[in-house]
């Protein structure tokens, strides 16, 4: 059965669609059939990292949603070849670019519970053992939906006051709706701050493990959300950090 | 979805939820009410709880499964 990870964050500039992005890239490199669905619908963006813009005659997540089109129309092929070399797959439904379709739909709104139906007949139809949900920052009715039903909410956070006092609020919400696993995840973390001071005062605040804390790194700049960390710079303590976390969940929930 | 959040007592939420995602068998449904209401599965109460669940369209049939409407 297909398992669902919500990938979210209380504010924007987290890195949440660059690690939803790379933690697919890599759960898909060990022969796994993956689906990354943008439901950051009013500032998509995960879609840039696989070198992937849908053109006129692609549809997106948006269209779904409005009842353009069935949802298997909306999933595209974006698997890097890395990947396919490891017999793994990954799709990406992006969601609409153009100003007026995402003024139009966050305008008219959907019945949110079409979001749920077409995650789980699209993992039928497409044989998926992942979903990934990268999310709106903050709480909307998206957020809530992909947290009610997520197998696990990854929170990403960055060592800063107001990502600990808003990831609170996310992480309540999470354990009012009994969400099964929650991971945390520290992301740009300067080499000046001690990870394990970190790390320690994170898990107990929120009464949540960590499931990476990823370093701040020059590297990752380079690629300007241009490519995947994990393929074009494997060795990296970052893209270490999201293999180990990918290991986790292929553990603990997948 | 921010009326579920809302939502008390928490079985009643717990209820609401295991009607989302792929939606939940009648028998299931039925298990886990009376697991909330601590009695039979068999029992008039789950019926009736079920009953008004449906009538606030709460809860709605979808092929073999109760799928929740919370719009």
């Amino acid at each position: 059965m297909v398992k669902i990870l919500a990938i979210h964050s209380f504010r924007g500039g987290t890195g949440k669609s660059n690690l939803a992005a790379n933690l697919a890239a890599v759960l898909a490199m060990g022969k796994r059939r993956v689906a990354i669905i943008d439901t950051d619908l009013a500032s998509p963006g995960v879609h840039v990292l696989f070198g992937f813009t849908p053109t006129a005659d692609q549809s997106t997540l948006n269209d779904h949603l409005e009842g353009m089109v069935p949802i298997l129309d909306c999933a595209h092929d974006v698997t890097p070849d890395e990947v396919k070399r490891s017999h793994g797959k990954v799709w990406l439904v992006p969601a609409a670019m153009s100003s007026d379709r995402i003024a139009r739909l966050l305008r008219e709104g959907y019945e949110v519970e079409r979001l749920n139906d077409a995650l789980f007949e699209l993992a039928e139809l497409l044989r998926l053992d992942v979903i990934i949900i990268d999310t709106h920052p903050g709480i909307n009715e998206e957020t809530l939906l992909s947290t009610a039903i997520a197998d696990c909410l990854m929170m990403v956070m960055r060592p800063d006051r107001q990502d600990y006092l808003g990831t609170a609020v996310v992480v309540e919400v999470a354990q009012r709706l009994d969400v099964p696993a929650i991971r945390m995840v520290i992301n740009k973390l300067p080499s000046y701050f001690d990870a394990q001071q970190v790390s320690d005062r994170v898990s107990s605040s929120y009464h949540a493990p960590i499931g990476a804390l990823l370093p701040l790194c020059d590297e990752l700049l380079t690629l300007a959300s241009g490519d995947l960390a994990v393929l074009r710079f494997a060795d990296h303590p970052w893209s270490e950090g999201v293999r180990r976390l990918a290991q986790d969940l292929a553990v603990s929930v997948l | 979805m921010a009326s579920l959040l809302a939502l008390e007592p928490a079985g009643l939420r717990r209820l609401l939820k295991s009607g989302l995602r792929q939606g939940i068998a009648d028998s299931l449904l039925r298990t886990l009410v009376a697991g909330e209401l601590g009695c039979e599965p068999g029992a008039a109460v789950v019926d009736q709880l079920l009953l008004q669940l449906q009538e606030r369209e709460w809860l709605v049939r979808q092929g073999e499964n109760w799928k929740t409407r919370l719009h």
